[in-house]
Parts: structure tokens; C-alpha cells; sequence
């Protein structure tokens, strides 16, 4: 344990000392003494977004549920806390025994954005643990990570020892039975990773090497150690069903960014837009029934008094048992006063009336997201959306009695013109006209529409994984296109960052070099990217240039079709030629439908489910 | 109904703040099934309401709140529904339905700490007891407040003297002291601890470690006729 008295005095002086303390009601601690195996679940970032987090709920409690495990929490320290735990000389800490870090035998990372590597980097250092995997020796706990990020794992290449590609549910248990399978005869951390390499869904950086052309791009990835698998498949859970689902969910004392049961009723999406990672990857679509969520939400409510329940997943409005649902959980905890909440909205009335239903009374914003400005760039994205669709749900919302309308849209999508960018006014102008075209005695509350442009990033396993990203310049001046002709005080204009837009898109599709670009840039003080205020543009571009690495090479190079990507050895099921064959229809401006309707050919049934997607 | 509870707020529960201890009981009394009168409106929130709001990083011993219920339920059978679903350091002590009175929170007029902290110099108790005596026969004890005023702030001096009404020297060992002080608390007139520590601090030859101050509040008060008395 560390030194409370210590803490005791560091807690005193920063924001938010609840972060740190642990203890929440259906937090677990065990006596670690009496465990096997010490697992602490580590969030880069800070822990009112981390314990927002659907997948810290699970694992954690899956793997409590197990007698000889002890999973902790571990989030990063905010700024203030880091620097008086520095002052201090207090090392990292889990929140449930506040034991050391470097304690535990597994350190487990869950990558859900690129930008929150360097947090990654900083906890390491503040738990005294080398940030190289081949600085670590045995008595350092194993660096694992998982999660989204995970499906191009070779940024973080030379820091992590292995990573969980696909859902962690089974595969994690798996891991940690063969350590403590291998922790009472003899142990030898090469042997167990060789083991554990074989398992499905299991990467170990090291067992493999990478070749490159004179041009940079990739000549070959290989194994070097026999016995391990040349191509990763990612794991999925068949059955939601009988999958572990936590009956409990630890309730944090602060306010979080999503403090409210997260029911989620499936996994996977069957839309197909282009430019969506968690679209492709999370397939095939796989439902919870509706017995098994009632069954959930009963113990769920029970366990936790929160008053509001979200249906979580992808695209929720298109959970087939949708309004059965609804209506069977307002029946059940009406009288509790226990909500329920959507969190996407799809862009037709049916999604207008099940929101109208569970919003009775209070009728807050709605969000819509069209992603392009202009029908010829939703088609080449495939969002499947018309102008009509929107039109016919804003119409509708107005006389329901919303005002506040929200939309989002990306910027720097590909084959994208000056025309589709102007496209993101129309359409927002279009809805305030709508408002006020409607006769002064039906329009209810004050008129406000959002119009909100994220840069484009693309991503691995897209159909879009080959093109080149916009140049921060091009997208600055779609900003400012856009910034110089909203001037309505009715619709209001956001946009994100573009540097960091940048930066997100040199990671997310870079290669094993990378390692060294990330742990310069925590060397110069670099942490908590994804928050504007902590940004600094400026250190990464020196990162990049003092390891010798062009930043453009990832972000703004057009790939040509036959060059080998830096993940091009992990199988999330859908096949490469389904991506290729969607990135020419895209550009050709082609629909490819919603697979419900029938199969496109995506290579998911082929690779997973034995011939059929449910 | 109302009903008037007493409870506990303690170890590192002192670092959540009066917001999240009202969200804690919002959730609680649902988990509990008290049957809790609900607020009209379009957000219907638990109508209750916890006297003189603790400051973040302080412990309790003795807390007050009053709870409005649409049924009545015993006494006991509250206490024990809500401490099997509370934390161990926030827990019901006692609690009594009130025929009729004062709110709580218009009531309490005084609270009572104890303040355990370390000094950066030698000292004995006879020294100790003669620097507070004269620091508390100064005309006056000016402190500086930062007031909220519409949208600006604005530093206001305030004298506190009365606000302090007694001070017992309960340790002094190794440079670390423990006192107990009353001090005003209320729409009457308030004075926080911390506030009292530095203006202690900074009138007197003391030299606290201002860094090591815990504070625990071990009660809070009502005043009638001059007498003190605890509201339950």
C-alpha cells in the first residue's frame, strides 16, 4: 500500500479529490494477499470519463468474479494530482487497496483514442515501470492493452507486450488462466508469451518483425518465432445471451460524463457507412433479446438507484425489439421515477416517436447526423440518409414541440468540393427556414440549430483506409468558408481542431516507427492531447521531426491499393476485398444497402459465424 | 412528513462534495424504497434538504438532514434500510418526525470542530494557551472574504470575533496540536474552519502547517436564550 499520509495531504490541495479515493458503492477490493492474480484496469485518462466507460464494467466485474483475481482501477492522474504526487515522490496507485502499480502483475490499457497514448506513456512513468517492453524484466507487471485502438496496435509496438485484439470477454480469462497455470511451475515470461501468442485474438509485438521498401512503406511482416500465427483473427462473442453481463455497476460520488445504467442491447452495425471503424470492426450484428435486457435492467436499477437507463450500442434505433422494449422497461420503473434514454437517433419519425415517448415532459435537444452537407457526398460515404429524411424528422420534432436541433457533419471527406462544404450551411439554414416557415402560433420555444463540423480522420479497416487526409491548411480554409458565411445569431457553427485531427490520423494509421514519435513527445511534456486546453501542437511536430518522421507519409499519403498496411495482418473479419470493392463504389457514388436487407458480402459470415449473420 | 435524520460523514468521504453527498442519497433512498415526496415539474427531484453544507476535505460525526416522505415508516425500519444500501462512512445515526418547527437549516447556528494540525515550532501548552488568550482579546479579527456580487467578485473584510465562541486545547505533543473550537454557522452569521485556521495563523506566532490541518466536525447546534442544544 502506498503512503496514505501522503495521499492524505496531496488530496487536500487538488480539484476533485473523489478521483482518487476509490470506495464508490459495487466497487470490490479484495485482500490482494489472497489472490493469484493482480490485474489492474488502467484508463488513459482522467476518471470521470474512464468509469463513463462501458467496457471498464464489464471486465471488471467478470474478472472479480473469479475467486483468485483482483481487478483494480486505475485512471490517469489529472494534471494537479500528477504534480503533487511527483512533489511527493507517490507513485501511481489503484483505487481499490491504493496499491502500487507496479505491484500488480498486469497492467491493462483500454485504447478507445488515438491522443490518449502519451497519457499511457505518463501513467508508466509514474508507476516507475520502464516504458519500453524490452527495458522490462520480471518483476515489471505485463503491459497489455486492448479495446478499439487495438486494430492497429503498431504504434504502440515497442511499449506494450501484448495486445487483445476483438472482444475481451473470454480471451482475457483465457490469458490469466495460463499464467497462473505457468506461475506455479517454474515461470518464464517467453514461454507463457509464446503460449499465449497461440491463443486467438492474441498479438505480441515482439514475435514479429517488420521489413520496409526504400520508399518507407512496408516490404514484409513476418514472424520470427515458430509456432505464431502469421495473421491475428479477432475474437468475438457468439452468443450476448449467454455472455457475462454485469449486474452491478460501480457508481461513482462525482459526476461523470455518462452517470446512468448503460443497458447495451447489441454489438455490431449494419449500415455500412464508409467512414466508420466501429461499423466494420464490432460486426456481425449480435442482439441481446429482450427477457435478458428486462432481466439486466431489473438487477441493474436495483443495484445502482440511478435514475436513468441508456440503450447502448451503434445505432440503438435499429435494435429490432425496439419499442418492446421501451414500453416494457417505462411499464416496469415508471413508478420509480427511472427513465430511459437513447443515445444515437436515427434520421426518420419512427426514431421521433420513440423519443417522444420516453421524453414526456421535458423535451431536451436532438441530435442528428447527416456527416456530409450534400446528397452526392452522403452517398459516397453510404450514410443512406436524403434530405427528405431530414427534413420530414426536423418537421416533425418542431411540431412535437423540440427547438434546439443539433447536427453533425465531418469536413475533408473524400471526393469532397467547396460545393458539399457550402452544403453544411444549406442544410442548417434549411431548418431554421422550416421553423419559421411553420405559422407563428405552432412554432414552441426558441429556435436553436447547431451545426457542428468535425476534421476527417481516416481510419484502418474503412473502405476509406487508403486515402489521403485533408492538409490542416485545406481544412482551415473549409472552416472558414463555412466560419465567414454562417452569420445567422439562430445557428450557431462549431469545428474541431484541425491540428489535432492531424495528429489523430498520423497514429491511427501508422506503423511500428511510431513508438519512438510517441514517447518524444511524452518526453517533452506531452499529455492529455484529446483536451484542447493540454494540446500542444508544436511539441509533436518537434517529436516528429527530431525522430526523423514525417508526419504527411501517414497522414496525407493516398496508398496506393496493393501496398501491405501496418495492419494488414490482423483479421476483424470483414475481408479486404469488401473494403476495396466499397472504396470504388464510393467513389463512383454508389449505395451499398443496409445488410438487414439482405447480405453485401462483408466476409464476416464467412470468417465467423458459420455462413449466416443472425 | 418530515422526518429529521441525523448521520455520519467520515474517512475519505470527507473528499466528496455536497452535491455528490445529495446524489448519494437520492440514489439510496431509491435503492432503499423510502417512499421519498417527489418535487412537481418536469424534473421531479426527492424533496430533502442537509443543513450547513460541509466543505469538501472535512469529515463529520453528526450531519442533519430533513427528509419530506409521502407515507410514514418507522423510525427503525428507515435506519436500516438506508445503512444496508449506504457506505460505511456516510451511515444513519438516529432520526425523529417533527411535529412542527423550524427547518433545519434555519435552526443550526453553531458548529463544533475539532481541528487537528502540526506546528514549525517548539511549543508548550502554557504558551499555547496564552497566544490563543491574546489573539482572542484583539478588538477585532479581520479576515478578507472573496463575496460573489452578480458576476464580480469582490474581497470584503469581516470581523470575527464574535463568530468565535470558544477554543479548548485538547493535545499538544511533538509540534502537533488538536483543539476544539465553536464557531457560528448559518444564515446568522458563519465562519468556515479553514477561515478561522488562517486568521489564527496569520494573528498569532503559532506557525501552522497549513498543509497538514484535518478538520473534523463533531456536531452542530441551535441556540435558545444563550443555551446551546442539539437539534436532535
Amino acid at each position: 500500500m502506498i503512503n496514505t499520509k501522503k495521499l492524505d495531504r496531496i488530496l487536500k490541495k487538488v480539484e476533485k479529490p473523489a478521483r482518487y479515493i476509490g470506495m464508490e458503492q459495487n466497487s470490490i477490493k479484495k485482500d490482494l494477499n489472497n489472490v493469484n492474480v493482480k490485474f489492474a484496469f488502467s484508463f488513459p485518462d482522467v476518471y470521470e470519463v474512464g468509469m463513463s466507460h462501458l467496457g471498464l464494467h464489464i471486465l471488471y466485474n467478470l474478472l472479480n468474479s473469479q475467486e483468485d483475481i483482483a481487478c483494480e482501477r486505475v485512471f490517469a492522474p489529472w494534471i494537479d494530482m500528477e504534480e503533487e504526487m511527483r512533489k511527493e515522490g507517490l507513485p501511481l496507485f489503484t483505487l481499490e487497496n491504493k496499491e502500487e502499480v507496479s505491484n500488480f502483475d498486469f497492467l491493462g490499457f483500454t485504447l478507445q483514442y488515438e491522443m490518449s497514448y502519451t497519457n499511457i506513456l505518463n501513467m508508466l512513468d509514474l508507476s516507475n515501470i520502464p516504458l519500453l517492453s524490452k527495458n522490462r524484466n520480471d518483476n515489471h507487471p505485463f503491459i497489455i492493452a486492448g479495446g478499439p485502438c487495438a486494430y492497429n496496435p503498431e504504434p504502440l509496438a515497442d511499449i506494450i507486450d501484448f495486445f487483445v485484439i476483438g472482444e475481451g470477454e473470454e480471451v482475457t480469462l483465457e490469458i490469466l488462466n495460463i499464467y497462473k497455470m505457468h506461475k506455479e511451475n517454474n515461470y518464464d515470461k517467453d514461454r507463457f508469451l509464446k503460449e499465449i501468442a497461440q491463443l486467438e485474438g492474441v498479438y505480441v509485438p515482439k514475435f514479429y518483425e517488420v521489413t520496409y521498401k526504400e520508399d518507407g512503406t512496408i516490404q514484409k511482416m513476418e514472424p520470427t518465432e515458430k509456432g505464431v500465427p502469421k495473421i491475428i483473427r479477432k475474437r468475438m462473442i457468439k452468443d450476448l445471451d449467454k455472455m457475462f453481463s454485469p449486474e452491478k455497476m460501480i457508481i461513482p460520488f462525482i459526476e461523470t460524463v455518462h452517470d446512468r445504467i448503460t443497458l447495451e442491447i447489441f454489438r455490431g452495425c449494419t449500415r455500412g457507412c464508409r467512414f466508420c471503424q466501429a461499423g466494420m470492426i464490432y460486426r456481425p450484428v449480435r442482439e441481446k433479446s429482450t427477457e435478458r435486457l428486462l432481466e439486466l435492467a431489473e438487477k441493474l436499477v436495483e443495484s445502482t438507484g440511478y435514475e436513468n437507463i441508456s440503450l447502448s450500442s451503434l445505432s440503438s434505433c435499429d435494435y429490432s425489439q425496439l419499442e418492446l422494449l421501451i414500453s416494457q422497461l417505462m411499464d416496469r420503473f415508471e413508478e420509480k421515477k427511472v427513465g430511459v434514454s437513447l443515445p444515437s437517433l436515427r434520421l426518420d419519425s419512427f426514431s421521433i416517436d420513440v423519443i417522444k415517448e420516453i421524453e414526456k415532459v421535458r423535451k431536451t435537444g436532438l441530435t442528428f447526423a447527416p456527416e456530409a452537407g450534400s446528397q452526392r457526398l452522403r452517398d459516397v460515404i453510404n450514410k443512406g440518409i436524403n434530405e427528405k429524411d431530414l427534413t420530414t424528422a426536423v418537421s416533425y420534432a418542431f411540431k412535437e414541440g423540440w427547438s434546439t436541433i443539433k447536427l453533425y457533419f465531418m469536413i475533408g471527406l473524400p471526393t469532397e468540393t467547396d460545393e458539399d462544404v457550402m452544403g453544411i450551411k444549406n442544410l442548417a439554414y434549411k431548418v431554421k427556414d422550416m421553423f419559421f416557415s411553420m405559422p407563428k402560433e405552432e412554432r414552441k420555444g426558441n429556435l436553436k440549430v447547431t451545426a457542428s463540423a468535425s476534421c476527417f480522420v481516416p481510419k484502418p479497416f474503412t473502405p476509406f483506409q487508403w486515402v489521403s487526409q485533408d492538409s490542416i491548411d485545406e481544412f482551415n480554409r473549409k472552416i472558414n468558408l463555412l466560419r465567414n458565411s454562417i452569420k445567422d445569431n439562430k445557428v450557431t457553427f462549431n469545428y474541431h481542431d484541425s491540428k489535432l485531427s492531424y495528429l489523430e490520423a498520423i497514429v491511427a494509421r501508422g506503423d511500428r516507427r511510431l513508438s519512438k514519435v510517441l514517447v518524444k513527445a511524452w518526453e517533452k511534456g506531452c499529455k492529455f492531447d484529446g483536451w484542447s486546453e493540454h494540446f500542444q501542437y508544436d511539441k509533436w511536430i518537434e517529436a516528429l521531426e527530431e525522430s526523423r518522421i514525417d508526419g504527411s507519409f501517414y497522414a496525407l499519403r493516398q496508398r496506393d491499393i496493393e501496398e501491405i498496411l501496418p495492419w494488414d495482418f490482423i483479421n476483424p473479419g470483414v475481408s479486404k476485398e469488401y473494403l476495396i470493392k466499397e472504396y470504388k463504389k464510393a467513389v463512383e457514388g454508389e449505395l451499398t444497402k443496409d445488410c438487414r436487407l439482405g447480405c453485401t458480402g462483408c466476409g464476416i459470415n464467412k470468417c465467423f459465424t458459420g455462413g449466416v449473420c443472425n | 412528513m418530515i422526518l429529521r435524520v441525523k448521520f455520519t460523514k467520515k474517512n475519505y468521504l470527507r473528499y466528496i462534495s455536497h452535491l455528490d453527498l445529495m446524489r448519494l442519497f437520492q440514489r439510496n433512498f431509491r435503492r432503499a424504497g423510502i417512499p421519498i415526496k417527489y418535487s412537481e415539474g418536469f424534473n421531479p427531484h426527492p424533496k430533502f434538504s442537509i443543513a450547513n453544507p460541509l466543505s469538501l476535505g472535512i469529515e463529520s460525526e453528526e450531519e442533519y438532514m430533513d427528509i419530506d416522505l409521502e407515507t410514514k415508516i418507522s423510525v427503525e425500519d428507515f435506519k436500516e434500510k438506508m445503512n444496508k444500501v449506504l457506505p460505511k462512512d456516510v451511515q444513519i445515526l438516529e432520526s425523529v418526525y417533527l411535529k412542527k418547527g423550524e427547518s433545519i437549516s434555519s435552526l443550526i447556528s453553531w458548529a463544533f470542530y475539532e481541528i487537528n494540525f502540526d506546528i514549525n515550532r517548539g511549543l508548550d501548552k502554557l504558551t499555547l494557551e496564552n497566544i490563543i488568550e491574546e489573539w482572542l482579546n484583539l478588538d477585532e479579527i479581520i479576515i478578507t472574504r472573496l463575496r460573489k456580487k452578480g458576476k464580480n467578485r469582490v474581497e470584503k473584510d469581516e470581523d470575527i470575533k464574535t463568530h468565535i465562541g470558544n477554543i479548548v486545547i485538547k493535545k499538544l505533543e511533538d509540534n502537533n496540536i488538536i483543539i476544539d473550537v465553536l464557531l457560528r454557522s448559518g444564515d446568522k452569521g458563519n465562519l468556515k474552519p479553514m477561515d478561522f485556521m488562517e486568521a489564527l495563523n496569520k494573528y498569532s506566532s503559532i506557525n501552522i502547517d497549513m498543509d497538514s490541518i484535518m478538520i473534523k466536525r463533531l456536531g452542530l447546534y441551535a441556540e435558545n436564550n444563550n443555551k446551546i442544544y442539539k437539534p436532535l
